[in-house]
C-alpha cells in the first residue's frame, strides 16, 4: 500500500506543512557561533529568545540550571509532539505511535528496575519521558517479579509483541536489566522497519536506510562496549538487529569479533562505515566514534526533508530537534563548568 | 598568678629533700612534654601541607569527573534515574584504622572495593565509553574524598591534643616550677634563720656561763684573802662543764 501523492495532503498536508516549519526553526550554525561565545547560562537564554524557542526560559527563576534547560527543551518537543500526534490520522498516527515505543521501553525498564528495588511509584513516574507514557504506567507496582509484570501488564501495552519475540518468562526474571532493553529494542526496530516497508513508496525509500544505520550502528556499538564485560559472544549476536545492511555475514562477523580492530575490519567491508572509522580516533582531538555515528545520523536524517509527501519527515524532525537538546545542554553545561575548550564538540545539524 | 605561693608545709630537711625531689620530677616532665608538643607539630605541619595539595588535586579532579558526567550524558542520554534506581548496597566502603603518633591515636580511613561492578552493561549500545570514563574519574574523585576524609581528621584531633600539651607544658614551665623553687628557697629560708637563732641562743648562754664563773672566781678570791688558809683540795669548786670552754 503506497501513498499517492494525490491523496497525501487530504490527511497529512497540514501536519507536513507545521513540521516543515519546526525544521525551519532548526538552530543553524550562525546560531551556534553565538551560544558558543556565550559567558553565563543567561546570555545563553538571551541569545535562545532571538530563535525559535522565543521566550521558553522566561518564566524560571534565576539562577538557572542546566537541568532546567534540558528540562524546558524537552518539554518544548513533547507539546509540539503531542499537538502533532492529536491530529494525526491512520497510517501516519500508527507511523507516530511507532516513534513513541522507543521512549515507552526506556520507561519500561526504568519502572521494572525501581519496583524490583522497591521503590515507590510516585517516584518514579515523573522522571520517565513523557512521550513514552503509556496507560498502565501507575498499574506497574503491584508486580512483585517481571514475569508478573509481563502477564499482568505489559500484556495490554503496545509494546506486547516485541515482548513475545524474544523473551521467555523466565528470561525476564534472569537477565540483567540492560540485556532486557537491547532485546526489546532489537524487536522494536525490526518491528519498524517492517512497518514502512509494507507502507512503500517514499517513506520506504526515506526510513528503510535510517532504520538499517541505525541497527548497524547498535550492533557495532554493542560490540565494542561488550568488550571486558560478562556479556558472552552469543548473548552479544542476540542483540543485533537483523535490518541493517551488516545482516547476515556482518553481523556473524561482529559476533565473532575480540577487539575494536576486528570490529574495524567488519565494517571495512561497508563503505560508508569504513568512512565513519577513518575519522575516529581515542586521542584527545579526534572525534569519537559515537560523534561520527551521531553525525552520520543527522546527515541521513537532513535528506528525509529532501524528498516530499512520505512520513520520514516526522521521525526526521524528532530525531534531530532531539540532538538539538543535546546540543544546546551540551554547550550549556561547558559554560556553567568553564570547560570551554571542548564547547565546539557539538554536532552541527544545518548550516 | 604571682610568684609569691608556695606550698604550704612545715619547713624541715625532709620537707627540703622532697622539694628537692619533686623539682626534678617536675622539670623532667615539662622537658618530656616538650618533645611530645614538637613531635606533634612537626606530624601537624605535614598534614597541613598534604591537605593543601590534596584540596587543589580535589578541584581539578572534581571538574574533569563533572565534564566527564556532561559527556556521557550527551552521548548517552538520561541514564542518571536507571543508576540510581538500580542501586542496592555499596560498592565502595571505607574503614578506618587506628594509628599511633607521639601516643595520640589517629584515625585512618582507607577505601576499599567490596562485590563486582554491577553497572557493566549501562550505555550498552550508546555512550558506554564515555560511562567507563566517567565510572572512573568518579572512583578517583572518591579516593581522594576518603583520603582528604583522614587528613582532615588527624588535623582536628592534633590541634585540641597539641592545644592541651602546650597547655601543660605552659603550665609546668610557668606555675608548678616556680611555686616549688619558691617553697624550696622558703624551706631553705626557714631553715637557715632557725639556725641562726640555734647560734645565738648558743652564744648567749656562753655569755652567761662565763659571768657566772668570773662572779664564782671573785668570790673564791675575796673568801681567800679573809681566812689565810690553805684551800683545800676538796674544795675548789665545780668543775666546768667541758663544752662551754
Amino acid at each position: 500500500m503506497s501513498i499517492s501523492e494525490l491523496y497525501y495532503n487530504v490527511d497529512n498536508g497540514y501536519l507536513e506543512g507545521l513540521v516543515r516549519g519546526f525544521k525551519g526553526g532548526i538552530l543553524r550554525q550562525t546560531d551556534y557561533l553565538n551560544l558558543i561565545q556565550c559567558e553565563t547560562l543567561e546570555d545563553l537564554k538571551l541569545h535562545l529568545q532571538s530563535t525559535d524557542y522565543g521566550t521558553f526560559l522566561a518564566n524560571e527563576p534565576s539562577p538557572l540550571t542546566v537541568s532546567v534547560i534540558d528540562d524546558k527543551l524537552k518539554e518544548k518537543l513533547v507539546v509540539e509532539f503531542q499537538h502533532v500526534r492529536n491530529h494525526a490520522y491512520e497510517p501516519l498516527s500508527t507511523f507516530l505511535d511507532f516513534i513513541t515505543y522507543s521512549y515507552m521501553i526506556d520507561n519500561i525498564i526504568l519502572l521494572i528496575t525501581g519496583t524490583l528495588h522497591q521503590r515507590a511509584i510516585s517516584e518514579l513516574i515523573p522522571k520517565c519521558h513523557p512521550l513514552g507514557s503509556f496507560e498502565q504506567m501507575e498499574a506497574v507496582n503491584i508486580a512483585a517479579t517481571p514475569a508478573e509484570l509481563y502477564n499482568a501488564i505489559l500484556v495490554d501495552t503496545p509494546l506486547a509483541p516485541f515482548f513475545q519475540d524474544c523473551i521467555s518468562e523466565q528470561d525476564l526474571d534472569e537477565m540483567n536489566i540492560e540485556i532486557i532493553r537491547n532485546t526489546l529494542y532489537k524487536a522494536y526496530l525490526e518491528g519498524f522497519y517492517k512497518f514502512c516497508q509494507e507502507m512503500g513508496g517514499a517513506t520506504a525509500d526515506v526510513m528503510c536506510p535510517i532504520l538499517a544505520f541505525e541497527a548497524d550502528r547498535r550492533a557495532i556499538i554493542i560490540t565494542i562496549n561488550s568488550f571486558g564485560t560478562e556479556l558472552t559472544k552469543d548473548d552479544r549476536a542476540k542483540l543485533y538487529p537483523r535490518c541493517g545492511k551488516l545482516f547476515p555475514d556482518g553481523l556473524a562477523a561482529l559476533a565473532r569479533a575480540d577487539d575494536y580492530d576486528q570490529v574495524r575490519a567488519v565494517s571495512d567491508y561497508y563503505a560508508e562505515y569504513r568512512l565513519l572509522f577513518e575519522g575516529a580516533g581515542n586521542n584527545p582531538g579526534d572525534k569519537t566514534l559515537e560523534d561520527r555515528f551521531f553525525e552520520h545520523e543527522v546527515e541521513l536524517n537532513v535528506y528525509a526533508f529532501m524528498q516530499q509527501f512520505h512520513f520520514g519527515i516526522f521521525y526526521a524532525w524528532v530525531k534531530l530537534k532531539e540532538q538539538e537538546c543535546r546540543n544546546i545542554v551540551w554547550i550549556a553545561e561547558c559554560i556553567a563548568q568553564g570547560q570551554r575548550g571542548k564547547i565546539d564538540s557539538y554536532i552541527q545539524i544545518l548550516e | 598568678m604571682s610568684g609569691k605561693d608556695r606550698l604550704p608545709i612545715f619547713p624541715s630537711r625532709m620537707a627540703l629533700t622532697n622539694m628537692k625531689s619533686r623539682l626534678k620530677g617536675a622539670q623532667k616532665g615539662h622537658s618530656l612534654l616538650k618533645k611530645k608538643a614538637d613531635a606533634l607539630t612537626l606530624r601537624f605541619r605535614q598534614v597541613l601541607a598534604k591537605i593543601i595539595e590534596t584540596k587543589v588535586l580535589m578541584g581539578e579532579v572534581m571538574k574533569e569527573a563533572s565534564f566527564s558526567l556532561a559527556e556521557a550524558k550527551f552521548a548517552c542520554g538520561d541514564f542518571n534515574h536507571i543508576v540510581v534506581q538500580n542501586v542496592t548496597k555499596a560498592s565502595c566502603k571505607v574503614k578506618s584504622r587506628k594509628e599511633n603518633v607521639a601516643g595520640v591515636n589517629l584515625p585512618v580511613f582507607e577505601h576499599y572495593s567490596d562485590g563486582t561492578d554491577s553497572y557493566e552493561l549501562t550505555g550498552l549500545s550508546r555512550g558506554g565509553q564515555q560511562i567507563d570514563k566517567l565510572k572512573k574519574n568518579y572512583g578517583k574523585a572518591v579516593e581522594l574524598l576518603v583520603e582528604l576524609a583522614s587528613l582532615q581528621t588527624s588535623f582536628v584531633t592534633l590541634d585540641e591534643v597539641i592545644k592541651i600539651t602546650n597547655r601543660r607544658v605552659n603550665a609546668i614551665e610557668h606555675v608548678i616550677i616556680p611555686r616549688i623553687e619558691n617553697t624550696l628557697s622558703y624551706i631553705i629560708t626557714e631553715l637557715d634563720e632557725r639556725e641562726r637563732e640555734e647560734f645565738y641562743r648558743l652564744k648567749k648562754i656562753q655569755e652567761k656561763m662565763k659571768q657566772l664563773r668570773a662572779k664564782a672566781e671573785k668570790d673564791k678570791i675575796a673568801r681567800m684573802a679573809e681566812s689565810e688558809e690553805a684551800g683545800s683540795l676538796l674544795d675548789d669548786g665545780e668543775d666546768d662543764d667541758l663544752l662551754f670552754t
